[in-house]
């Protein structure tokens, strides 16, 4: 059964009105912030982002906010805390009487990769155990990138960031493999998770209009081509994005209430045309090809997709 | 000593270009320093790096506040408050501008005591290389050249700290190559570097404890990030050729800042106070509409706002 989208057809339909302004310190071409500018328009303005350190703490570097709503910020273990906090003092003051329904706020937690597979696991797991009512927005560049691409547990095998280099020792780079935080956030059965991309703006609606349905813990695990981490010119952030996609590295998928749906199946192009483009792995390329690496990343790949194929798509 | 501080925007190479030149004077066998200025590691941002270069043990550490030679990559940092590219340069300063413009259209420009030199460093990228991107080596070569260190010593430089990057043999010597041109390009500004006074140390002022709800700053402000303009990070522009438009919308849902709306007959209007100039529209535009421009430079850059 493929999967169809119900509201989000056509280009024209993203809406125009904008909730993420213009003059933020983020860099030329994130695409963390393209990945947010599109969730935003999902989202609206009645929205609190509770924001875990990273990245995105220079969307609202004091003076300055991008937001018309509430934004506040937190460490980077405890932004689902802080999340609960918010929702609590919301639903307390609506049950006095204290604040009209009319006011309730969407909770919004945004963390980067750092955070969300790493900091603060705890914590949201936790949130999620406690089917606190939020949105989780992760923009997932697979480092620790505000402070300068040091390897997180959402680094991929074979790249190469400022602590795990290519070295005699270790040639590929990272020897990790990326930890798979959609399997951990399902298996804890939250109501809805997705994974995005920016490229694909319409499926990354389509998500944002099918998870306002639900209550509890929503996860949006957006990918964030980097352009600064990753190594590549800045305007080629959506083909980085597009290539993460179409090379079956970056699966779109849904999961609602457990049932996994992959929203996009792609044509599996060979994994080096993404590859290549970064030079974040370029040492597999030069000065000596390791093929072995490579075989083992696209091999990886194959075996994902075969996985799904048995799967979702058997009769 | 003397004391090199480099501004640049982030991706420029400002800080390996510090790398370079204190390299290029350890192998010569002086006493070299350098470092970046800590902050947020971002595209396009205003970033800063110091080299200090002695015969004796260098015993002043942190950011250079009375520099020598100050290197700019960026001349739009100029106006920019946050970037302090003239703090402490005085008329023995010499200032290097990666500018098209001539030393001496800078220094009525910018009305300066300080002794201006210039070399269009982008242009030298742009033919050699290719594309716009780091010009570390070139920064270097030229930082190097007015601090009078040699050719040679530059060369192995660019080649040790550019492979620790990770580039590939062939980009560094295309580096090199390049260098050595600006190395020999440079109009030389000979430095004075005898008389210069010594800073007196800065006090530091401990703050005083705050409770969280007096201490946490708070924005109670909606959306007055428009205030701030990051349109000088742009070395390129997008510009729109209307005729090959066909209003497909990519170019406003794909732009990460969201500096571009839709008119009502679907044609892209872009916010140049706030565009970052990454060329994402330029890329995705499928008829071609949007084509990048180089950032003229004039009078109007100069005006702060």
């Amino acid at each position: 059964m493929t999967w169809q989208r119900e509201t989000f057809k056509k280009i024209k339909q993203v809406p125009r009105e904008e909730h993420v302004f213009p003059g933020t310190s983020l860099c030329a071409g994130c695409g963390g912030l393209e990945a947010l500018r599109l969730a935003s328009k999902g989202l609206g303005d009645h929205v609190v982002y509770v924001n875990a350190a990273g990245c995105f703490t220079m969307l609202a570097a004091y003076p300055f906010t991008p937001f018309k709503g509430s934004w506040l910020y937190t460490t980077m273990g405890s932004a689902p805390a802080g999340a609960q906090g918010i929702r609590d003092a919301l639903d307390v003051l609506i049950a006095k009487g204290r604040l009209p329904k009319e006011e309730n706020l969407k909770i919004v937690v945004l963390g980067g990769d750092g955070s969300t597979y790493d900091m603060a696991l705890s914590s949201t797991s936790g949130a999620i155990h406690r089917r606190l009512d939020f949105y989780y927005f992760c923009y997932d560049n697979e480092a620790y990138g505000n402070t300068g691409m040091q390897l997180s547990s959402a680094t991929p095998y074979g790249a190469r960031t400022a602590t795990s280099p290519c070295s005699l020792q270790h040639q590929a780079g990272t020897l990790q493999e990326k930890k798979d935080i959609f399997e951990i956030w399902r298996a804890h059965k939250p109501p809805y998770i997705a994974t995005v991309a920016p490229r694909y703006p319409l499926d990354l609606e389509e998500k944002f209009a099918r998870a306002s349905k639900f209550e509890g813990p929503k996860l949006f695990l957006a990918l964030s081509a980097c352009p600064t981490g990753w190594l590549y010119d800045p305007g080629e952030t959506p083909e980085v994005a597009k290539l993460a996609v179409e090379t079956g590295l970056w699966p779109l998928k849904e999961a609602i209430n457990g049932e996994v749906t992959h929203t996009y199946i792609p044509k599996l192009k060979p994994v080096e045309d993404y590859l290549k483009l970064q030079g974040r792995f370029r040492h597999l390329f030069e000065p000596t090809l390791q093929k072995e690496v490579i075989a083992h990343i696209q091999d990886r790949v194959h075996r994902y997709w075969e996985r799904v194929n048995q799967v979702e798509r058997k009769g | 000593m003397l004391a090199i501080r480099f501004h640049g925007r982030g991706g420029q190479g400002a800080k390996t270009a510090s790398r370079i030149v204190g390299t290029a004077a350890f192998l010569e066998g002086f006493v070299a320093q350098d470092s970046p200025i800590y902050g947020a590691e971002r595209r396009g941002a205003p970033v800063a790096a110091f080299t200090r270069i002695a015969r004796e043990p260098i015993r002043e550490r942190g950011i250079i506040a009375h520099p020598t030679v100050v290197v700019v990559a960026d001349t739009s940092l100029i106006s920019d408050p946050a970037a302090r590219v003239l703090d402490g340069v005085d008329e023995k300063t010499v200032l290097f501008m990666n500018s098209s413009l001539s030393a001496e259209q800078l220094a009525t420009q910018i009305s300066l005591s300080g002794r201006v030199t210039a070399l269009d460093l982008t242009e030298v990228a742009l033919q050699r290389f290719g594309k716009r991107g780091a010009i570390s080596a070139l920064l270097g070569a030229v930082a190097g050249r007015l601090v009078g260190l040699r050719q040679e010593s530059i060369h192995e430089a660019i080649s040790r700290e550019l492979a620790d990057l990770g580039l590939a043999p062939s980009v560094i010597e295309q580096n090199q190559v390049a260098a050595r041109h600006c190395y020999d390009a440079v109009p030389v500004v000979a430095l004075e570097t005898g008389s210069r006074r010594v800073p007196g140390s800065t006090r530091l002022r401990i703050p005083n404890y705050e409770p969280p709800s007096r201490g946490t700053a708070r924005i109670s402000a909606a959306a007055n990030s428009l205030l701030r303009e990051t349109g000088g990070w742009r070395t390129f522009r997008p510009v729109l050729v209307p005729d090959k438009c066909n209003g497909c919308w990519l170019c406003f849902v794909y732009c990460p800042d969201g500096v571009i709306s839709m008119t009502k007959d679907d044609r892209p209007v872009i916010d140049y106070d706030h565009c970052k100039g990454c060329q994402i529209c330029v890329q995705e535009c499928p008829t071609r509409a949007l084509v990048a421009e180089r950032e003229k430079e004039g009078e109007a850059a100069w005006t702060a706002k």
